[in-house]
């Protein structure tokens, strides 16, 4: 029932964001699973979400699936795990019962899915792994370049500042995410701890913060702040919510707008900041692209491609050892200088994006 | 009356005058003292280990800051501990009205109304107002259905946090109405150097008012009164304590950047900022309420036994509920002051603080037995809290080492006051 209800709210919801955004969809590189034609026409494909509440699924990833899928004639069927991995794999036997042929997952927990992974695939359902990691060699790992967003960040933030004082605040010490933002600044150069430093940049401050908390993230810049006395020239923050706690402490020293600063998500706040100079860069990840990706994906698993031979993907070995084929979708670095990417895109509206924009200083996506 | 369950009362088997008889006459709650002892310890070990940088006016003045909204909450927490009951939905309510107060500046209220130097107070009334109705639903609950406080916050933390999310679709509310954000503090939401000055002048005769005043009124009813030494030492450490922090705050300048951004001279004093303002104000009127007036005096006497003080005629239910109606407003003040100095409504503002506001009760000697209890104790917990945390960001010690040590140092500080109650009694 619940189900029907959601469906029923969300058919609104996808008819308004598909007419806002079917503009600007049909300048992008044409669609690849056309090429796979009808043949996927009335093939049932299941999405199990984790956690539906969560604004950017229902807003941006669904709405993408079901349009790459309806471009086939596939069918759409889904169900919301709320947050648990027992229900998530109740949940993939109904979508299994309910006749899908491709299943794609958001896993809520990458390891403990592994069972129903193999209980799909004995049956012959390929399985796609949507943006989290799956550790099964038969599912196809669909997902943004994470490593990619923390070398995104690095250099744009070295960029502007080519040496000076860095302090990186870093996300939840229990999330991968975390790691692997902070092994792709090494990877553009950034020392991977205050010893190894040796070059033009030094790292005065490094922390973790429990649950990306934006408040704790500034009382974290704050002490930074004062251990260096001011002495700091670019502050990696790995996302948008800590970069707002961390440009609001550098905004009581007045400082904000003088200390480059990283970000990521393409949250409206911090692409304002952008807009105003407080933040260098965001670096955004078009959920629109990695829904579309998986719909053509699962298109193409439904006329029988094998994984490999999906449109796109390349091999990729996982953390866990396992050889997955792959489609890893590169994130765009938003600064000042291309701030239309996300206009164009439709993503924010002018009227948030420019907000209390000095018009002398404006960015050109703001005059 | 109050105070009489603070203070240890074994003034009987003590032969020669030692440090623990001399503190008994002069009515130094010892647990208080300790709490300071503690805190000095931490603050000079902080400064010895960070190469002088803790005990610096900055480090000092941000630390204030940084302690104000757990403080606030602090001395409401310990009245529903005291009264054995427990609020786990402060972190959410704190949430929910932070990211109710960021929407009604930004989107909410109509465009007349948005932008003015009046549109702080009427967002903060709003919040104030949102946060004593969800105070009293939860209250009424607890009280009058008979709902263990437990269970029915327990619900308020998931519940609250759920509407928060709602309210924004998850997502961050940013900039805030600019006068609001004074709120938050910053050098621009401080008091400066004259009004800093004279908020301690008046904070020195008000203690040697109130210490003068007491004494008379001791000793008309004919009840002991302190020792002449250890009333003057009183006056005279609190007047120092008092002008210290003050001079502290004031030796803290505008950073120069910032100074000339608003056209301020070099070494222009910060002076005390707003939320620590409101905090000691929130501070002296809850020990007010819990030590002079009659709620207060009922509060603890349920804390103490229930069943007799519903025999004494005490409305045990009303008082119940308006303890949690307090805490939830108390929340919804310090969301004001969170979500201003962030300068954004995010969902997760308050996720865990009840914790830290648990802890910072607790650790102020707040009993979990029921009835004891101080408001200094734990606006001090508070600060103890926030010293530890500020001070290993300052040594770099990374957030899960500091979980360890905070949540060592939480049971390490209660284990200590109930094994020296167990002596004491």
């Amino acid at each position: 029932m619940s189900i029907n209800r959601k469906i029923a709210a969300l058919l609104g919801v996808a008819a308004i964001v598909l007419t806002a955004c079917s503009s600007s969809t049909a300048s992008t590189k044409p669609s690849t699973a056309a090429a796979s034609g009808a043949s996927a026409a009335g093939c049932k494909v299941g999405v199990s979400w984790n956690n539906y509440t969560e604004e950017r699924w229902a807003k941006w990833d669904e709405p993408a699936i079901k349009a790459a899928l309806a471009a086939v004639g596939a069918e759409y069927i889904s169900n919301d795990a709320k947050s648990s991995a027992a229900t998530q794999a109740t949940n993939i036997d109904q979508l299994i019962s309910q006749g899908a042929k491709v299943l794609i997952i958001l896993a809520q927990d990458g390891t403990a899915i592994k069972t129903s992974v193999a209980s799909a695939t004995s049956q012959k359902i390929p399985v796609i792994g949507y943006d989290r990691l799956i550790e099964d060699p038969a599912a196809l790992y669909i997902t943004f370049d994470n490593k990619g967003v923390g070398k995104m960040q690095a250099e744009a933030i070295m960029k502007a500042v080519p040496k000076g004082n860095y302090v990186i605040i870093k996300g939840n010490k229990a999330d991968a995410n975390a790691d692997f933002l902070r092994a792709g600044m090494v990877e553009a150069g950034i020392p991977a701890n205050a010893a190894s430093a040796t070059g033009d940049i030094k790292i005065v401050g490094e922390t973790y913060t429990n649950d990306w908390k934006p408040a704790l993230a500034q009382t974290e810049m704050e002490q930074f702040l004062t251990a260096n006395q001011n002495k700091v020239d670019a502050v990696l923050s790995e996302n948008d919510g800590m970069a707002g706690g961390v440009i609001a402490a550098l905004k009581a020293q007045g400082l904000a707008g003088k200390v480059a600063v990283s970000g990521q998500d393409g949250d409206a706040a911090a692409l304002n900041n952008v807009a105003l100079g407080n933040q260098t860069v965001d670096v955004w990840k078009d959920a629109r692209e990695l829904g579309k990706a998986a719909g053509e994906a699962a298109a193409q698993l439904c006329t029988g491609t094998a994984n490999d031979k999906v449109i796109g993907t390349a091999p990729f070995t996982t953390p866990g050892k396992n050889n997955v084929s792959s489609i890893i979708i590169a994130p765009h670095p938003i600064t000042k200088d291309n701030l239309n990417v996300v206009l164009d895109a439709g993503w924010i509206t002018k009227a948030k994006l420019c907000a209390g924009v000095d018009a002398s200083k404006a960015p050109d996506a703001c005059k | 009356m109050a105070e009489a369950s603070t203070v240890p009362k074994n003034v009987a088997s003590e032969p020669r005058p030692s440090v623990r008889s001399l503190l008994l006459s002069a009515e130094v709650d010892a647990r208080l003292l300790g709490l300071i002892a503690a805190l000095v310890v931490i603050w000079v070990g902080f400064n010895i280990m960070s190469g002088g940088l803790f005990l610096t006016s900055r480090n000092l003045w941000n630390l204030s800051v940084q302690s104000a909204s757990v403080g606030i909450m602090a001395t409401g927490m310990v009245l529903i501990i005291v009264s054995r009951n427990i609020d786990l939905s402060v972190g959410s309510v704190l949430t929910f009205t932070g990211m109710t107060m960021a929407m009604l500046q930004t989107q909410w209220l109509p465009e007349s109304l948005l932008g003015q130097p009046y549109t702080w107070v009427i967002v903060l009334a709003i919040g104030l107002l949102v946060g004593a109705a969800i105070g009293a639903i939860q209250g009424f609950i607890i009280a009058y259905l008979m709902v263990p406080s437990f269970i029915v916050t327990l619900g308020g933390l998931l519940i609250w946090a759920g509407f928060a999310f709602e309210e924004a679709s998850g997502q961050t509310i940013s900039p805030l109405d600019t006068v609001f954000q004074l709120l938050g503090g910053g050098p621009v939401g401080s008091l400066g150097e004259i009004a800093s000055w004279a908020i301690g002048a008046l904070a020195c005769v008000g203690i040697v008012y109130s210490l003068i005043a007491s004494r008379r009124r001791r000793r008309r009813y004919g009840f002991p009164v302190r020792p002449r030494w250890a009333e003057g030492s009183l006056m005279v450490i609190s007047v120092v304590v008092v002008l210290g922090a003050v001079w502290v705050a004031n030796s803290y300048y505008w950073p120069a950047a910032l100074a000339e951004q608003y056209g301020k001279g070099l070494n222009t004093p910060v002076g005390i900022a707003n939320p620590v303002l409101i905090a000691i104000g929130v501070a002296i009127v809850m020990t007010i309420v819990a030590t002079r007036r009659r709620f207060g005096r009922y509060v603890f006497a349920i804390g103490g036994n229930p069943e007799a003080a519903e025999l004494g005629g005490i409305n045990t239910r009303r008082t119940i509920m308006l303890t949690f109606v307090i805490m939830s407003t108390l929340a919804a003040l310090s969301a004001a002051i969170l979500s201003a100095r962030l300068n954004a409504g995010v969902t997760g503002l308050g996720a865990q603080a009840e914790l830290y506001v648990i802890a910072a009760a607790v650790i102020g000697g707040t009993s979990f037995a029921g009835g004891i209890g101080t408001i200094p104790g734990a606006v001090l917990g508070a600060v103890v809290m926030q010293s530890l945390q500020s001070g290993m960001v300052l040594l770099r010690v990374d957030s899960p080492i500091q979980d360890i040590v905070v949540g060592i140092v939480l049971v390490a500080a209660v284990g200590t006051d109930a094994a020296l109650r167990r002596r004491a009694t």
